[in-house]
């Protein structure tokens, strides 16, 4: 062993390690004990043995040390000490470890001067691998403890912070009313105890250690990712739930700002080791200063969205329902969605919402069609490119397709006879009308450089994107696919609707056809205007025959005053049919009209419907007279036949009418409420012609005509369904009947290749028709075995 | 002189052979479109008796069945026939002929029908629904001056014999 070797070594590990701070001199001794080590070629052992006594140090009693410092304050302690137990915790830490930091620098630094040749990972490597080893033993398995004092520790810190720089904040919201009990917002401390002060420095010291020791996320991330996700979180239920009528963007921007504060305190020592409480910085500056700080005000970002487009996710369905008093809530969520990656989740959740609270049996179909109405308008102002308008509302337009009611409320709406629900005729009055039939064409107006790809989670199906429309009437009235279905159903409305006033009063009427022409196109609006026309002209005819008629010798003037409302056949919905033999009085004036009619129009003439239209009269009786009543032709029929004899049995009435027995009773009773006609038993029906004082007051009220079974005069939908299943059955049995026996797919794919769609004719689909077959099946008129339907041998 | 039953497209291309075939796709797709309308006229005529439709999803196959028509020996019988419909329908008449066996004077053993309006006498305004209620009435009513099968329309005079060879022979 050469000489001095062991002094040199001796000189260099007390030197290392040594705490006092370098001066010249010792470093002048260390330098020359190196030179030496190095020149037997063991300066390399030199950097050796510090790592391992650092690790041995730490492993047996830095370790240890610090975690009793940390547990060591158990029991009932207050929050304020174990803060401080913390604090103490780390100094310590820092303290025993500071003297190994000390000597890798300086062994780091000797080396890096270029007297230990090539050797040495320098003073830089030499602290990495010491940082390492600290890490790794220190933290290894750290005990739960160290984070609820971190969290808690931390969590103080931030109400502090908080309370100091957004007094007006903490005031707004409430939940801690700063003076009420004495007890300071920051530390919840009482006045005189408050140790926000205190704790800052803390704080400020702790974040010294931490990132002397590099140990500053490794410790405290976890915890402030925590305290920001619930205080997040929190503040959001406080203010954001249920409340879509303001924006809160700008609100929790501000917040959010405040929050940097804090985060930059947490976070400062590491660019500016010696800040003094000169806080907080200018958060522009220190973003850019700090790249640490800016990564977490990234995260505190998409934190916020993530928590807020969760909240409002779960809520969409209210929101949606709420628009548009609900439009600041959609923005907002909209600049959330587009910087998180949750429309999928969106998607999902809405679906399952609308399903479970709108589409059961349970809600009206006009509730489910003004929420679609709602949903359409409130997601394109969400996603403009439309695909979450039509991905979501996927399961709405399919139930609505199995509602009955469905064309008759749109129609309804749309004309704005719908009670509460104006939104569809405003629409259809709109400036700028989107014309059903050139909606299929290109839009040659878009500019190529324009278009956007579709989002990935659009409907991959034929209709592109520019198929994709969001203009409320076509979305409706394409859920069944054609116009053709709205068209009639269009035109059994108008109809219903002129012929119930009677009054010749189109305006509003014209005034919807036009509209509906923007809308359809004028073609498929040419019945509608016929029917129109046909009102216009009943009105002129009417008063000329009325001319005609009082330029007559006063002895041939009709005896009762008809006007009729002549409507050209092929053209208006078929009518109800029922048959009833009119007074002979009544048919006269018909007949006489007729009369006229043919002579006013060449080569035409009249088929009356006698159950359609209604009868002004007023009822004479011994004591009293009804005047003025408004009931349906069979009511006055009725009444006229009393006029005649006083008393009639059920069954003669019957027959005088040509009318069911059941139907006279039914129409009868009008006349037993009012006190005209009173039931004997056997089925006869008397007149009253006196009545008493005590009855006549009870029927003060009049209820005329609340006996109407049903209101429309034209074939409803359902019996349109009626006739187009008869169709299918004609085709049903011709197949069976042909080709033997067939399995339902079968069936239906020959329907659908064979029953040329007619209008009002639509497709059937296969669940529908299933249940079809097998309502004949009960029937006895089908067989099916094993999947294959057959028609029964003996129907021949 | 059967001019009127001339296809206009089929003249048209014969005058223009060289020409594409687009007249030829054209033609088609109107037959289609008659095929298709005769059917919905037959499905809406209600007919008792009688009663076709396409085999499968061609619309140019069809499967027709005829019931023996009441009064007749042919009673409560049913016959199959397939009716085939050239592309020049309904200038030329469908090929029509029985797919069960049936025994009478005008059908042979294979099927094949004696009948004028499936030859010479057809006309483009006859349907399928007048085939067939012409062959249901030719069931009753055979034309014994030109019988495909001698047998049958010598044993036609013997009503009761005839309807007893139908029932001894008819599996149906």
């Amino acid at each position: 062993m050469p000489q001095g070797l062991t002094e040199a070594w001796n000189t260099v590990t007390s030197e290392l390690l040594s705490p006092v701070p370098t001066n010249s001199s010792t470093s002048e001794v260390l330098s020359g004990a190196l030179a030496f080590l190095c020149e037997h070629g063991l300066s390399q052992y030199a950097e050796g043995w510090l790592l391992e006594t650092l690790q041995v140090r730490l492993t047996t009693v830095v370790a240890p040390e610090f975690w009793t410092g940390l547990k060591q304050p158990d029991g009932e302690l207050e929050e304020k000490d174990r803060a401080a137990a913390l604090l103490r915790a780390f100094r310590k830490l820092l303290q025993q470890l500071e003297p190994f930091l000390g000597g890798l620098e300086r062994l780091g630094t000797w080396q890096e001067e270029g007297h230990g040749r090539p050797c040495g990972p320098g003073a830089r490597g030499l602290t990495e691998r010491a940082f390492s080893v600290i890490r790794a033993i220190l933290l290894f398995s750290p005990p739960p403890v160290l984070q609820e004092r971190v969290l808690e520790f931390y969590r103080r810190t931030f109400s502090v912070h908080m309370s100091q720089s957004g007094e007006a904040v903490v005031a707004q919201e409430g939940a801690v009313e700063p003076n009420l009990g004495g007890l300071c917002p920051g530390c919840d401390a009482v006045h005189r105890l408050c140790w926000c002060q205190e704790a800052l420095h803390q704080l400020q010291e702790l974040s010294h250690i931490l990132s002397r020791l590099q140990l500053l996320e490794r410790v405290s991330s976890e915890a402030i990712t925590s305290i920001l996700h619930k205080r997040i979180e929190q503040r959001m239920e406080q203010r954001c739930r249920g409340e879509y009528e303001s924006s809160f963007l700008t609100d929790f921007t501000e917040w959010l700002e405040q929050i940097l504060g804090w985060l930059s305190r947490v976070f400062t020592s590491k660019v500016e080791e010696a800040c003094d409480n000169a806080m907080p910085i200018d958060e522009n500056s220190g973003q850019q200063a700090n790249p640490l700080l800016h990564r977490w005000h990234c995260h505190m970002h998409q934190f916020f969205c993530r928590i807020y487009v969760n909240m409002r996710i779960e809520e969409l369905f209210s929101i949606i329902r709420d628009f548009p008093e609900s439009i600041p809530a959609i923005e907002d969520l909209k600049f959330c969605l587009e910087r998180t990656n949750q429309r999928q989740q969106l998607l999902t959740s809405l679906k399952s919402a609308f399903e479970t609270r709108l589409l059961h049996p349970g809600v009206h179909t006009s509730d489910i069609i003004t929420v679609y109405i709602s949903a359409i308008k409130a997601l394109r102002e969400l996603d403009p490119s439309m695909v979450i308008l039509q991905v979501a509302c996927q399961p709405i337009r399919k139930y609505l397709r199995t509602r009955e009611d469905t064309v008759r409320q749109i129609v309804g709406s749309l004309t704005g006879d719908a009670e509460g629900c104006s939104d569809l005729a405003n629409e259809l009055s709109r400036a700028d009308p989107v014309t059903l039939e050139t909606q299929d064409s290109e839009d040659e107006g878009s500019d190529p450089e324009d278009w956007t790809p579709d989002p990935t989670d659009a409907l991959t199906d034929k209709t592109g994107s520019k198929r994709r429309s969001s203009d409320i009437i076509s979305l409706l009235v394409s859920i069944y696919g054609s116009k053709e279905i709205f068209i009639n159903e269009y035109k059994t409305v108008l109809a219903d609707r002129l012929l119930h006033q009677l009054n010749y009063n189109t305006a509003r009427e014209i005034r919807n056809v036009e509209l509906l022409k923007l809308r359809f196109g004028e073609s498929h609006m040419h019945y509608c205007e016929v029917m129109l026309k046909d009102v216009a002209d009943s009105r002129r005819i009417n008063s000329n025959i009325r001319e005609e008629e009082s330029r007559l010798p006063p002895e041939e003037q009709p005896t009762l005053p008809l006007s009729a409302m002549i409507l050209s056949s092929e053209f208006w919905p078929q009518l109800k049919e029922e048959k009833m033999e009119l007074p002979a009085v009544v048919s006269k004036a018909m007949e006489d009209y007729t009369h006229r009619f043919e002579k006013l129009k060449a080569m035409r003439t009249l088929r009356w419907k006698p159950h359609l239209g209604s009868v002004t009269l007023d009822v004479e009786l011994e004591d009293r007279t009804m005047s003025n009543l408004t009931v349906s032709p069979i009511h006055a029929a009725i009444i006229l036949h009393f006029q005649e004899k006083g008393t009639w049995t059920l069954e003669d009435l019957s027959a005088v009418l040509g009318v069911p027995q059941e139907m006279v009773r039914r129409k009868l009773a009008l006349w037993q409420q009012q006190g005209v006609v009173r039931e004997e038993g056997g089925g006869r029906y008397t007149i009253q012609e006196t009545s008493s004082s005590r009855e006549r007051s009870d029927r003060s009220v009049m209820l005329i005509d609340s006996d109407e079974e049903g209101d429309s005069n034209t074939a409803t939908q359902s019996e349109q369904r009626e006739e187009k299943l008869q169709l299918f059955w004609a085709y049903i049995q011709a197949m069976l009947t042909n080709l033997e026996s067939m399995t339902l797919e079968r069936i239906h794919s020959m329907l659908r290749m064979f029953v040329a769609a007619g209008p009002g004719v639509t497709e059937m689909d296969v669940n529908e028709l299933q249940s079809f077959l097998q309502k004949k099946v009960r029937a006895h008129e089908l067989i099916v075995s094993t999947g294959v339907y057959r028609l029964p041998k003996t129907t021949q | 002189m059967a001019s009127q039953n001339m296809d206009p497209a089929a003249a048209a291309s014969n005058a223009a052979r060289k020409g594409s075939e687009t007249t030829g796709s054209v033609s088609k797709g109107s037959v289609t479109k008659r095929l298709q309308q005769e059917l919905m006229t037959l499905m809406m005529s209600g007919d008792k008796g009688i009663s076709a439709f396409p085999e499968s999803d061609n619309l140019f196959k069809w499967i027709g069945t005829i019931d023996g028509a009441q009064g007749t020996v042919y009673e409560g019988l049913r016959y199959k026939l397939s009716l085939e419909f050239p592309s020049g329908y309904p200038y030329n008449a469908p090929r029509v002929k029985f797919i069960t066996a049936c025994f009478h004077p005008n059908v042979d053993e294979n099927g094949f029908i004696c009948l004028d309006i499936l030859k010479d006498k057809w006309s483009a305004l006859y349907d399928v629904r007048s085939i067939l209620l012409s062959i249901q009435s030719l069931l009753g009513e055979p034309n014994n001056e030109s019988p495909l099968n001698s047998a049958a329309a010598e044993l036609w005079d013997d009503q009761e014999a005839f309807k007893a060879h139908l029932r001894a022979t008819n599996k149906n």
